[in-house]
């Protein structure tokens, strides 16, 4: 009961301090104070999101809107500096992610001002100019309208093949809706559509929000403070499960541009003006692009790169995650090894006692716990395995 | 899951169970060994009805020989229809795991109104008229006559059923009113009757309070249940105020007025039966000299109408000579409402007991005490002698009698309050006459004798010995079980002062102090921005509402709200107020987010739930006290002094609170449910009222700014996902595996949770 009380104070207290140094704090057995071991709870953290990656089907190619909330609710300092600063110094962290994730996929931008939705970025693989959209265009005011967002949304995403999965990331500062007709109604519509609409609420569960995630299949979750809400938008950067009735084989044309010459001087179809070097040729009709991946601007072909497949590729196929070892067992078969497979860094934690580590269970190869995030987020790869071949 | 309580083995369908209902059960089993009343208190949400279903049925599992007939009183249809659904999850688990042996008949029972399924007599817009137009095509001597005159309409559903006669039973099962009406429909039986009828063999009967408490319902429904029942009152926090409106009678002028008319058409029948047929009149005559209790003489499914609580001796008494003639029992009634009317038209407030008031009637018009108490069931036989089907238009004269009879009847526990207008508008003349009875233990003394246990359960019975004293009886048992939560789910406040550091109240003498206005307004105003969906205010009076709601739109502070919720009033019209309550559910539906400003003691308070989005946060705007200058709360509360020594503050403090605890309790209907509470007002009565709302809830009476950012954490931890098991910390599920293990000492753990 004590430490509850002593927590919920800590919860209103929280607020006004912007350093909390003693809380990273932490008595030891011999009453010394020692910084609190994050390593681990991270670590735990990560081992939780592991387990849910099963190998099922997932949806490479993804169409996403980001619609973010620039109504009155968004200016409220609950968050400093504000809402609207926060959420978009996010965002876009989220779009590189996203990018780096999803080299198949494109985001396009949405805000919500005064009641009406407008379209801030078309479709696009390119994640400079979203962002320098989006901080270009940072002010908010007005009411929110979560239906003319969507009817928006649902207009543009209508219109794509049915091998991109379509999703739309609601990022909501507001606490009501001001819709002109009936809301339920542009659900059912993206419902049918098979648009995936996950929210991110700012602020305090709404039904509306909720009812619908829960209706499209998307996830809703309302942000407890900054670092949650870094958490719950990087969440929805790996590819989510495709919808089952999409879940068909379908073959895509796509082509692979070679990097232009050097020297030779062409007009890029993007940019319409004439540029040296560093480019690439589409294939069917030589027209010249700027960056991969793209749709060609005149013939409209889907242009990536074979590492883009690759790394796209990792999401169907994950590395099993590691098995945790405990420590006793490792003292029963004495053979535990000093350094880690990876990094080369010591495994001991400090007083030479054995410290946390996972193994891999093809390759019998123990790793450090950064080691371990390291090889599943990022590399993909595991180096024991890789290198017994 | 299926468990053992002690010697009985409980049935219970679903795969887990909260401790507290455990516990519950436990002392509910105890009471009914003891065969005794017991009184439980346990919050909202935490699966009181299904706990109970589960014990009582089970129990009677166990012990076959000796069956419990269970009884379940509610207070709505809604409820009953409630309680049944859960009954017929239970009943097919337990067909499930015993087969056969666990078969029982459950059924609801309802007014006509509900159950009637001939769509010409559903055609009729109120209960009344509904129940005399069933007798119109029911009543013995109209399908006499129908047997001559094919031209006169009878119901087809009442003609089949009483041609089954005997066979006309119901399979076991678990019957909702909906069920009944199915069934009906397709046997072609009236369900009502068969309702009726069945209600003598049924194991589980579920029907409302009034037939029981109210004496004139009761002696026709219940009269034939056995004495091993158990009676159920659930939500019974307001049943004193039941009790005595059962035994409360207002006369009006238009009642008077109407019981005249009433009178001139009773004498025109009478003229009538003389002319044609006097040896009705001869017969009915002679069978009132050899006295009442013969009534059972006429067919058992005319008794439409029965005695208000007359004590046995009387009902074998014989009619007392001056109103056995049909004629000069009319006269009799004719002096009496001359009389009512004699004292209405009076200047001043009078109050009296009945002994006084009998001894003037006396005096002034020649009706003695005897007379008066058998005037109800003078009445009664008259009318069925008379043949009138059309008992709507005799409510007037109804009500006539029934004061006489209940003045005739009882000497202490009632006052006779005349009022000349109404206290708010002494301008308009609306004389009332009130017998209002203050005892509340006569009603359901007789249920308290006759049943061997009576439970009475709610949510908020606190404080608890206060109910025993009320009703006047010795519960075997008496508890309070507290919620176990998983999580901080409510977020109780009291909010002494303003924004601006003023004190903040309802108290009279500052109510229409501009400045708590104000500080109410601002209030709302701040938290119409941080709190999603919707919001219930409570405000203590329709006048005061109306009231502030005016000031508010004078300052601007209600187009500010508006800025953010829309808006809904409760007002006194029950359509219009339904109206109100479905446009607000579908704003907080659609996520525009609505406000509904509500009175304490209104309809709303009582009866809807504003649970998940509908309520995310409840407003009580000041502490919502009766009226103390109602004359007749003056005289229960002098009569409570004198009978049972509550003293009036204490009685005016525990019903505000229970009343608050009603209104914030609509927020909280299941665990998974969360709500914020806020009690504005400075005066330290409500932080008693902390006691009540179960769990151990973290309460402070925070400054003004503490309050919102406590608000705003507690909203974003309330959204994260909701960990139903409690995995992490507190557990307030149980598994089977759980009770297996834990013996009786280890209950005593939970139970100290």
């Amino acid at each position: 009961e004590d430490d509850d009380d002593l927590d919920g104070f800590n919860a209103w207290e929280r607020t006004y301090a912007d350093e909390r140094s003693w809380e990273s704090l932490q008595e030891d057995e011999s009453g010394l104070l020692r910084p609190i071991d994050n390593k681990a709870i991270y670590h735990a953290q990560y081992r939780r999101r592991l387990r849910t990656t099963a190998r099922i089907q997932k949806g490479l190619i993804r169409y996403l809107y980001i619609v973010i909330d620039l109504s009155r609710a968004a200016a409220e300092m609950d968050i400093r500096p504000s809402r609207m600063f926060v959420v978009a110094r996010h965002v876009e962290a989220f779009i590189r992610e996203f990018f780096d994730q999803n080299p198949l996929s494109q985001i396009a931008l949405v805000t919500i001002k005064d009641g009406v939705a407008n379209m801030l970025t078309d479709l696009g693989g390119s994640p400079e100019s979203h962002i320098k959209a989006l901080m270009g265009k940072l002010e908010c005011s007005g009411e929110s309208s979560l239906q003319n967002a969507l009817e928006l949304v649902h207009g543009y995403l209508n219109q794509i093949p049915s091998y991109g999965h379509r999703e739309v990331l609601i990022l909501y500062s507001a606490l009501s809706t001001c819709d002109p007709g009936d809301i339920m109604e542009t659900i059912q519509k993206c419902k049918k559509s098979k648009i995936r609409c996950s929210v991110i609420g700012l602020s305090a569960e709404m039904f509306i929000c909720k009812h619908l995630c829960q209706e499209t299949g998307g996830l809703y979750s309302v942000a407890m403070d900054e670092a949650h809400l870094k958490e719950l938008i990087l969440e929805h950067a790996p590819p989510p499960p495709a919808i089952a009735e999409y879940a068909i084989a379908n073959l895509i044309k796509m082509g692979f541009p070679q990097r232009a010459a050097e020297a030779s001087i062409s007009i890029c179809s993007c940019h319409k003006e004439a540029k040296v070097g560093a480019g690439y040729t589409c294939p069917r009709c030589k027209a010249r692009v700027c960056e991969l991946p793209t749709d060609c601007c005149i013939c409209g072909l889907t242009l990536v790169s074979s590492p883009h497949l690759a790394r796209s590729y990792h999401h169907l196929f994950p590395i099993a995650p590691f098995d945790e070892v405990s420590v006793s067992l490792t003292n029963m078969h004495n053979k535990f090894p000093k350094n880690c497979f990876g990094c080369q860094q010591s495994l001991l934690a400090t007083g030479n006692k054995p410290g946390p580590c996972v193994s891999c269970r093809t390759c019998r190869q123990y790793f450090c716990l950064d080691c371990d995030i390291y090889i599943h987020e990022s590399l993909h790869n595991c180096p024991g395995c890789d290198s017994i071949r | 899951m299926i468990f053992q309580l002690e010697d009985v083995r409980v049935y219970f369908p679903y795969d887990n169970i909260y401790p507290e209902q455990y516990s519950y059960m436990l002392e509910l089993k105890r009471a009914l060994d003891a065969k005794g009343h017991c009184l439980l208190e346990m919050p909202t949400g935490t699966g009181k009805t299904i706990a109970l279903l589960s014990l009582i049925t089970s129990y009677r599992l166990s012990k076959p020989e000796s069956p419990v007939k269970l009884i379940y009183c509610t207070r709505t249809v809604h409820e009953m229809e409630k309680t049944l659904a859960e009954l017929k999850l239970l009943y097919s688990y337990q067909v499930q795991h015993l087969g056969a042996a666990a078969k029982i008949l459950a059924i609801g029972l309802s007014s006509r109104k509900n159950l009637c399924v001939n769509p010409r007599v559903l055609a009729s817009e109120n209960r009344d008229s509904v129940d005399a137009a069933c007798r119109k095509r029911t009543a013995n001597w109209i399908r006499a006559t129908a047997a001559e005159n094919p031209n006169v309409e009878l119901c087809d559903y009442f003609e089949s059923y009483e041609k089954a006669a005997s066979a006309a039973i119901l399979p076991p099962g678990v019957y909702t009113l909906q069920d009944l009406r199915a069934f009906g429909k397709e046997k072609g039986w009236c369900p009502y009757f068969l309702a009726r009828h069945v209600v003598q063999f049924a194991n589980v009967i579920v029907y409302s309070y009034q037939y029981l408490l109210d004496p004139k319902v009761a002696g026709i429904i219940s009269k034939e249940l056995q004495r091993e029942s158990v009676v159920v009152f659930d939500e019974a926090h307001n049943i004193d105020n039941v009790c005595i409106e059962a035994l409360s009678v207002s006369v009006r002028r238009q009642t008077l007025e109407g019981a005249t008319r009433n009178l001139n058409r009773i004498k025109q029948e009478i003229d009538r039966f003389k002319a044609t047929d006097a040896g009705r009149l001869r017969a009915e005559y002679n069978r009132l000299v050899e006295g009442l209790a013969q009534r059972g003489n006429l067919p058992i499914s005319d008794t439409w109408l029965a005695n208000p609580a007359l004590p046995d001796d009387i009902l074998k008494e014989a009619v007392p000579g001056n109103i056995r003639r049909a004629e000069h029992f009319v006269h009799v009634l004719r002096r009496l409402v001359q009389y009512l009317r004699g004292r209405l038209e009076t200047e001043n407030v009078e109050k009296e007991g009945p002994v006084g008031f009998v001894a003037s009637l006396n005096g002034q018009a020649g009706i003695d005490q005897k007379t008066l108490k058998f005037c109800y069931d003078r009445l009664h036989s008259l009318m069925l002698t008379l043949e009138i089907t059309d008992t709507d238009e005799f409510l007037h004269i109804q009500t006539i009698c029934d004061f006489a009879t209940l003045v005739g009847t009882y000497t202490r526990g009632f006052s006779i309050i005349i009022e000349p207008f109404d206290e708010r508008m002494p301008h308009i003349p609306d004389p009332v006459l009130q017998l209002s009875c203050h005892d509340a233990s006569l009603a359901i003394k007789p249920v308290f004798d006759r049943f061997q246990s009576v439970v009475i359960t709610s949510g908020t019975l606190s404080p608890i010995d206060l109910y025993p004293r009320l009703l006047n009886f010795h519960p075997v048992v008496s508890r309070s079980f507290k919620m176990s939560l998983t999580r901080d789910c409510i977020c109780p406040m009291v909010l002494t002062r303003g924004s601006d550091q003023l004190p903040v109240s309802t108290k009279f003498d500052m109510r229409s102090d501009p400045g708590v206005v104000r500080n109410y307004g601002k209030l709302l105003v701040e938290m119409v921005s941080v709190v999603p969906d919707g919001i219930v205010c409570f405000f203590v009076s329709y006048s005061y509402m109306d009231g502030i709601i005016a000031n508010w739109n004078e300052t601007g502070i209600l187009k500010e709200i508006m800025q953010h919720k829309l808006v809904f009033i409760e007002t006194q019209d029950v359509v219009e107020t339904t109206l109100a309550l479905d446009n607000y559910r579908r704003a907080c539906d659609c996520g525009r987010g609505a406000v509904f400003f509500s009175v304490a003691r209104g309809k709303v308070a009582e009866g809807i739930d504003f649970d998940r989005h509908y309520g995310r946060l409840v407003i009580m705007f000041g502490v919502p006290f009766q009226y103390t200058l109602s004359k007749i709360l003056l005289a229960r509360l002098e009569y409570l002094r004198d009978t049972f020594q509550i003293k009036e503050g204490d009685f005016l403090t525990f019903d505000a609170l229970r009343q608050a605890a009603q209104c914030v309790g609509r927020v909280i209907r299941s665990k998974a449910d969360y709500g914020m509470m806020i009690f504005a007002d400075k005066r330290h009565v409500l932080s008693i009222l902390f006691f009540f709302l179960s769990t151990s809830i973290r309460f402070t009476s925070f400054t003004y700014i503490i309050f919102f950012l406590m608000w705003e954490q507690f909203l974003r931890k309330m959204a994260q996902p909701y960990d139903k098991g409690g995995n992490s910390g507190r557990r307030t599920l149980l598994s089977q595996e759980d009770l297996e293990k834990m013996g009786d000492d280890g209950m005593q753990d939970i139970m100290h949770y």
